[in-house]
């Protein structure tokens, strides 16, 4: 033991039970000791030098650019110790001013991807291995050598997902470099017919749209609220003009299948898939009323009525989707009605639509790619092998490519056959910019260091570059930002001062040249030659859009917005040809084409034509993670390749098929309960013309006449029934009688009994387009439970996606309910009403009282607090809840060891730090974001000052694209909800029950006939 | 028999000698009666089996449940807005079984209905069980069963308290009063019970055990004063309670705003179906036991008869109480409320509904019978079809309220998966656990009791008793007749 001379000398049985036990007592004390402390230091607070500005436990906000679509909206980032974990609107963005869509939400879920490529990769025996940056980059620039050394570079290929800013005429300078030609700029579902017929109208890709200028607005397909174009500026926009009441719009909607664009139209136009021309060119004047109602099915009544409507409705806006000629038509129709200019906005057009590069362009370079002309083929940000039709064959081009390199992040279907992945930063990661207005340069910059060992493809470039010693001179900026320095005008200082908003003023310099129209020569997709008995149509999914959505497990939790179908691929039926061919929701059918087939569960909806189907795109991949590969099928196995003969455009909806029943059934994964409401006065409407006529509620007070009538109805307790029963005597709206008193002295020590918080929600803006949702799942760490790795548990449903969405088990806080109303026939008066629905947070809470714990209790603010630490999971709550919007834990979605986990490594850094990740077993509901309540109170009081009007909002609220949610004290009568709820269309939801509830909606404004008629 | 159970002054009468429907003709003196009922304690083959398969439908329960704590209550067939599921329903199908003993052993004790005296310990320790049983489902059904004890309002220095407006936390109340009142009803009958077995017994160390438990009774003139003393206040005090458990069982729903849940019907209606279908299991229980352990002479068909009647009667109030929901529904106007019984009829969920009305509104029909009464056959097959229906009332009152109230958003289907099953399982395995154990310990039927209607030795002159004249009266039936 140790080299002491003196050796230790001891009895035989010198160990007695005394020193036993102590050499035991120290032996087991050390132990401990030693196995509490752990090895690996940890530190609560990450920084010994604090960065500047960065206060733990505070938030910081970047502002910066969009890049899940082409539009750039701009956004704030927010960071909290080093961590980006929410994006939201940019409010002083004038794109999107504050509002954005769920796709840009979920763009945060796209950063934290647990499947996202963490390194770069190396195909070796068949299969990609991960490499190092050095090796990557060295490799990179050996084959660019070879290309160039062989006098192939031209043949090279660099196709990019479309953007605009600065890095197209920076890749194509570094391509010119190397001797190849200039990228591809790719977007699928681009509108390219409309975009190449505005350049042939107006001159520009995309004119800015003003609905609030228009009285009437006809779409022709035009899916303005979805996929088509710049959809939040439209929402903005679309939202005001319909919020105006009786001057609003009245919208008409042709097409095969009523889009939630159609769902938000007054008046469907069932027209035949490809007979819109028809129609356009009959309203132009240019072809007969009588041929258009035979070519599309409609009846020439209708047709002639909605002739004289336009030649009456001046202001109007005519908007198409789809073919160059359609979209050549309707740009004419606004030409002759003298809309260019009041609701068509030339003069301001969105260029982020400049500059596309047409579909048939890609499929022109797949075929060089199949005749083996291509050596070196470049992919960033595009996933050709999955939006391309099956029939175009991109994934056998491929591989008669020498040396494909993707600069994907995440392992789609393209980069999963390339041979060198050099993944991407992530936008959140990078430095960049965005041209989206005329004037108007939006920048990009990184809310974090990237979360894995990826970096921006501009670097990447850059550094290959310049370790070839002919062409480091060429590209004197170090790096990518100083790069976009460079090119801002006003240099470093304004660059530096313009981060602050993330929007600059002027003109990139050096911008790539516009392209002009493209002129191509196609032949015309001929929709009546092709075999079958159905019309298809396929769309881009409102949520995953092409595709690229998919991996993000809000977008695929989130019920598509119209058929309120997740996480599965349905294929929609009209009710006439459901009940034709004998089909209810949910039996499988097999849809064939030529081209291939795909089998699905029916969904019947009623809007959409008797002769036609309609499947959505964007699921159905074999790829792209494990929140996307093998959940739903993909519309484009059944498509030929076919386009729009004067765009090059793709077109979609290009086929006939066949149908037919297979016999199986498959439930839907649907949050639908009953599309009806039963008259129960949930989702309430009012016709345009009688707005003039009807009280306020307040009038209908005065005037005694506030009888209780139908569910749902306004009555005369409705002021006070806002705020009772907790802080009526705090505002002294009834006498001190004891009997009568709130449940809290209203001049209870918190000063909070001195408020009501309450939310309106307006139905005449909303448009059920779901960013509430997102935001709500973003901001109070809602789990998604979907998954397919999620059913593990889900006894009965194992394995499949989304089955706990079967068992009706998603946990959205806010829901968006999606009533129908008429819709037997497609003559019928069809409509569709959508009503957010979050707790109530009642007055007089049934859910309060029967909670045995009181982990469910009132706030002296009025709020119905949820005390999750409290809860035992009885559920009696839920079961009270007229609303149905409480939420239980039925999985361990917050444990990390779990399957039904719902943040796996990395997504986990999204977690808001306000918020509590719930535990199993415990209810959830809406919170009214409480913990942005407390925050601005506390800020409040630590600033010396009482709170603002209208200082904060909630996270729906905030997201929301029609500002239809307005949130606020409503017993202060400075907040502008308390104005809202004076609004004569006001009612609460299930008022007959005494609920007091703290939201009110308003009255959807229905314009079902034609202003003068 | 309601006649018999009159408390009605005879003047021809004496007390203490029972109507001729209660007398067991086969019985002749008090050795035979303590020879016959102490021999059912023998330990048999069947027995074991029988509580081999108790305990493995109870292991199978048990697993269910651990699997179910760990991963949580998605396991189960849940589907918001159902929240409440099988476990729900077995817990008030359980408490509703634990009725009739209580009422069997306390009211009708207080009725003086003579024929409660052979079925009423097995009718008791049948209550103590079920409740037992009962009790473990809310707990079971919670989503954090590990805080179940935060229901309970114990003193704690934060000073949290449960909820008193919830009828929850009334449950906890009226689940463990109604527990500990009806076990302490069940060991104070068995007190004189237990000395006899004390007295038998000659294994040294269960000699002792049945002697600590028998608290020295020594059959003393003072103790049976004492004992009756006690037995008739305990009689008193069970008696609202059997009224109260099962309306404040039913308050768990009543008090709800949903429609289907919310009516004031509900406590007299549940108490009458906990009677009722305690009943049914009574029947489903003591037939058997008295095949089984030879006992056809003590039960009688006249005491079944008796029992039957009850049955029909609480039948008779349970149809009723349906028929009035349904014209409530109409009557009231509510349109939310004419939309669920309309499903519940004739919608998604109309064989439920329908299970329910056969098996306990038009199959009891079938008792107006006096032949199908005495039937043991049919009755031990009615009580099956009666414990399934009463079942199934709970699943119609519970699971289509929820699955189709307020909001037609939220309607949803609702299908339990074999987790729900293996804990329905195991409920009775744990139920059926403790009748084993308790029928081979102690003795099934009440010793005393029945030696007080066995004519003391002096009258005893023949096997035949022809008393007050009421001879062609069903008890009067030879003994060979009776089995």
């Amino acid at each position: 033991m140790s080299d002491s001379s003196t050796p230790v000398t001891e009895p035989k049985a010198a160990t007695s039970r005394r020193t036993f036990l102590k050499v035991l007592g120290a032996a087991g004390a050390t132990t401990a000791a030693i196995g509490c402390s752990s090895n690996t230091g940890e530190t609560l607070i990450p920084y010994l030098v604090q960065p500047d500005e960065t206060v733990p436990g505070v938030s910081n906000y970047y502002a910066s650019t969009c890049r899940e679509c082409a539009a750039g909206c701009g956004v704030l980032l927010e960071v909290r110790d080093g961590r980006t974990f929410k994006v939201e609107g940019n409010p002083d963005h004038p794109l999107n001013r504050g509002a954005l869509c769920s796709r840009g939400q979920a763009s945060v879920q796209g950063l934290y991807n647990p499947d996202r490529y963490r390194q770069p990769m190396l195909r070796k025996d068949g299969k990609l291995a991960p490499i190092s940056w050095t090796q990557a980059i060295q490799l990179l620039a050996q084959q660019l050598a070879g290309v160039q050394s062989s006098g192939k570079a031209g043949s090279a290929l660099f196709i990019n997902q479309h953007e605009t800013g600065s890095f197209p005429g920076f890749l194509d300078a570094w391509l010119s470099g190397y001797g190849m030609p200039g990228h591809l700029s790719y977007a699928a579902f681009a509108d390219g017919g409309v975009i190449a017929a505005n350049k042939q109208s107006y001159g520009v890709a995309w004119p800015s749209i003003d609905f609030t200028a228009a009285k009437l607005v006809v779409s022709f397909g035009a899916d303005f609220l979805e996929t088509w174009g710049a959809n939040v500026p439209q929402q903005l926009s679309f939202a005001d003009a319909r919020a105006k009441g009786a001057d609003a719009p009245r919208v008409i909607y042709i097409g095969p299948r009523r889009s939630l664009t159609g769902m938000n139209a007054d008046q469907w136009i069932a027209c035949k898939p490809g007979s819109e021309l028809a129609i356009a060119n009959a309203l132009a004047g240019s072809g007969s009323v009588a041929q258009a109602a035979q070519a599309s099915d409609v009846p020439a009544a209708k047709l002639q009525a909605l002739a004289t409507e336009i030649a009456a409705g001046a202001p109007s806006l005519f908007l198409a989707g789809g073919s160059y000629d359609v979209a050549l038509a309707v740009n004419g129709l606004n030409q002759k009605f003298g809309n260019v200019g009041r609701s068509v906005l030339t003069a301001r057009p969105i260029e982020s639509f400049e500059g596309m590069s047409s579909d048939a362009e890609l499929t022109d370079a797949v075929e060089r790619m199949r005749a083996g002309q291509v050596p070196l083929l470049f992919v960033r940000g595009a996933n050709p092998v999955f939006t391309s039709p099956r029939s175009a064959k991109v994934a056998d081009a491929l591989a008669k490519v020498a040396f494909k390199v993707s600069f994907s992040s995440f392992p789609d279907e393209t980069a999963e056959l390339c041979d060198l992945v050099l993944p991407d930063n992530h936008s959140i990661e990078s430095w960049g910019d965005a041209q989206p207005l005329p004037g108007v340069i939006s920048l990009q910059q990184p809310g974090m260091d990237p979360v894995y060992e990826t970096r921006a493809t501009a670097d990447v470039l850059l550094a290959v570059s310049k370790s070839n010693p002919k062409l480091a001179g060429t590209h004197p900026a170090p790096n990518y930002r100083e790069y976009l320095i460079s090119r801002y005008p006003g240099g470093t200082t304004a660059f530096t001062s313009a981060l602050i908003k993330g929007i600059g003023s002027g003109t990139l310099v050096g911008e790539r040249a516009k392209k002009g129209a493209v002129a191509t020569t196609r032949t015309a997709a001929k929709i009546e030659g092709t075999s079958g008995d159905m019309y298809l149509v396929v769309y881009p999914s409102p949520l995953l859009e092409d595709g690229s959505g998919a991996n993000k497990p809000w977008l695929q939790e989130i019920p598509d917005p119209v058929t309120k179908v997740c996480w599965q691929t349905v294929i929609e039926m009209g009710t006439a040809a459901a009940t034709r061919l004998s089909i209810d929701a949910g039996d499988v059918l097999k849809v064939e084409t030529p081209n291939g087939s795909i089998t699905a569960p029916a969904y019947i909806y009623p809007g959409l034509r008797g002769d036609t189907i309609a499947i959505a795109f964007g699921r159905g991949h074999t790829a792209y993670g494990r929140y996307a590969a093998n959940v739903g099928a993909n519309p484009g196995d059944l498509l030929p390749v076919s386009f729009d003969s004067k765009s090059g455009s793709m077109a979609w909806t290009s086929t006939k098929v066949k149908v037919s029943k297979t016999g199986d059934f498959i439930p839907l994964v649907s949050t639908e309960g009953s599309a009806r409401q039963h008259g129960r006065g949930i989702a309430q409407a009012i016709e345009a013309r009688e707005l003039g006529i009807v009280p306020t509620p307040a009038e209908a007070e005065k005037a005694g006449s506030g009888e209780e009538q139908m569910p749902g109805d306004a009555s005369h307790a409705f002021l006070p029934g806002l705020r009772a029963p907790v802080a009526q005597d705090a505002q002294g709206d009834l006498p001190s009688d004891d009997n009568k008193k709130g449940m809290y002295d209203p001049n209870h020590w918190s000063g909070m009994a001195k408020r009501r918080w309450a939310m309106t929600v307006d139905l005449a803006r909303c448009t059920g387009c779901s960013a509430c949702v997102t935001a709500c799942y973003a901001e109070n760490n809602i789990p998604t439970v979907g998954a397919i790795h999620q059913s593990t548990a889900t006894v009965n449903l194992v394995g499949q996606p989304g089955a706990n969405i079967l068992r009706g088990r998603e946990m959205a806080w806010i829901r968006l309910e999606r009533y129908f109303e008429g819709g037997e026939t497609l003559d019928d008066t069809f409509e569709t009403r959508f009503v957010p629905m979050m707790c109530q947070q009642c007055g007089n809470a049934p859910c309060e009282p029967v909670c045995p714990v009181y982990a469910t209790y009132h706030s002296p603010d009025g709020l119905n607090v949820q005390v999750y630490n409290r809860c035992v999971g009885t559920r009696y709550c839920s079961n009270n809840c007229p609303y149905k919007v409480r939420y239980f834990n039925w999985f361990g979605y917050g444990e990390p060891l779990r399957p039904q986990y719902a943040w796996p490594e990395r997504m986990n850094w999204q977690l808001n730090p306000d918020v509590t990740v719930r535990g199993k077993g415990v209810m959830e509901k809406c919170s009214f974001c409480v913990q942005r309540i407390r925050e601005t109170e506390n800020r409040a009081k630590l600033e010396g000052r009482a709170v603002q009007a209208d200082e904060f909002t909630t996270s729906c609220a905030q997201a929301c694209p029609s500002n239809a949610i307005t949130f606020g004290d409503a017993a202060d009568p400075a907040w502008t909800v308390t104005k809202m709820i004076e609004d004569k269309r006001a009612y609460h939801v299930f008022e007959e029950l005494n609920t007091f509830t703290a939201v009110v909606y308003l009255k959807k404004v229905n314009h079902s006939v034609a202003a003068g008629t | 028999m309601a006649a018999a159970a009159m408390p009605t002054p005879d003047p021809e009468r004496r007390d203490n000698i029972p109507s001729a429907d209660v007398q067991l003709p086969a019985v002749r003196n008090y050795t035979q009666v303590t020879d016959e009922i102490l021999d059912t304690l023998r330990i048999t083959k069947a027995w074991f089996a029988g509580l081999a398969f108790s305990v493995f439908c109870l292991a199978l329960g048990g697993a269910a449940w651990v699997y179910q704590i760990y991963m949580g209550l998605g396991v189960a067939g849940y589907q918001p807005p159902v929240m409440w599921g099988v476990y729900i329903i077995t817990f008030v199908f359980w408490v509703g079984i634990g009725h009739a003993g209580t009422l069997i052993s306390a009211i009708l004790y207080l009725f003086r209905a003579g024929f409660r005296t052979t079925i009423y310990r097995c009718a008791e320790a049948m209550t103590v069980f079920a409740v037992m049983t009962a009790g473990l489902f809310p707990i079971l059904h919670l989503g954090r069963p590990w805080k179940f004890f935060w229901l309970v309002p114990y003193p704690n220095w934060r000073l949290i308290w449960p909820q008193f407006k919830s009828p929850l936390v009334w449950d906890v109340f009226a689940i463990l009063t109604y527990l500990t009142v009806s076990a302490t009803f069940l060991f104070i009958g068995l007190i004189p019970d237990l000395a006899v077995l004390r007295d038998r017994e000659t294994n040294p160390l269960r000699k002792q055990i049945y002697g600590v438990l028998s608290l020295g009774w020594r059959n003393s003139d003072r103790e049976w004063r004492h004992f009756a003393r006690a037995y008739l206040f305990l009689a008193a005090f069970s008696t609202p309670l059997v009224l109260s458990v099962h309306s404040v069982v039913s308050f768990d729903f009543a008090m709800a705003d949903m429609p289907g849940w919310h009516t004031t019907i509900f406590p007299p209606y549940f108490v009458a179906g906990a009677i009722f279908s305690g009943i049914g299991m009574v029947f489903t229980i003591i037939i058997p036991i008295r095949r089984w352990f030879k006992l056809k002479h003590y039960v009688t068909l006249n005491h079944l008869d008796a029992a039957a009647k009850l049955c029909l009667f609480t039948s008779l109030v349970v149809g009723c109480a349906y028929m009035t929901e349904f014209f409530i529904a109409w009557y009231g106007g509510d349109k939310v409320e004419q939309a669920y019984f309309m499903t519940r009829v004739f919608g998604q969920w109309w064989w439920a509904a329908w299970i329910m009305l056969t098996c306990n509104m038009i199959l009891p029909m079938l008792l107006f019978s006096q032949k199908l009464r005495r039937n043991t056959t049919f009755l031990f097959t009615l009580s099956i079809f009666i414990n399934l229906g009463m079942w199934y009332e709970r699943f119609v009152i519970i699971v289509p309220s929820q699955s189709h109230e307020f909001e037609p958003w939220r309607w949803a289907p609702y299908a339990p998966t074999y987790i729900d099953w293996a804990i329905l399982v195991g409920s009775f395995g744990w139920f059926s656990m403790w009748f084993l154990l308790f029928v081979k310990q102690l003795p099934v039927l009440a010793i005393a009791e029945i030696k007080e209607i066995v004519p003391p030795r002096m009258r005893h002159s023949a096997s035949r008793l022809n008393l007050d004249g009421h001879g062609e009266t069903p008890g009067t039936l030879a003994a060979n007749e009776v089995l």
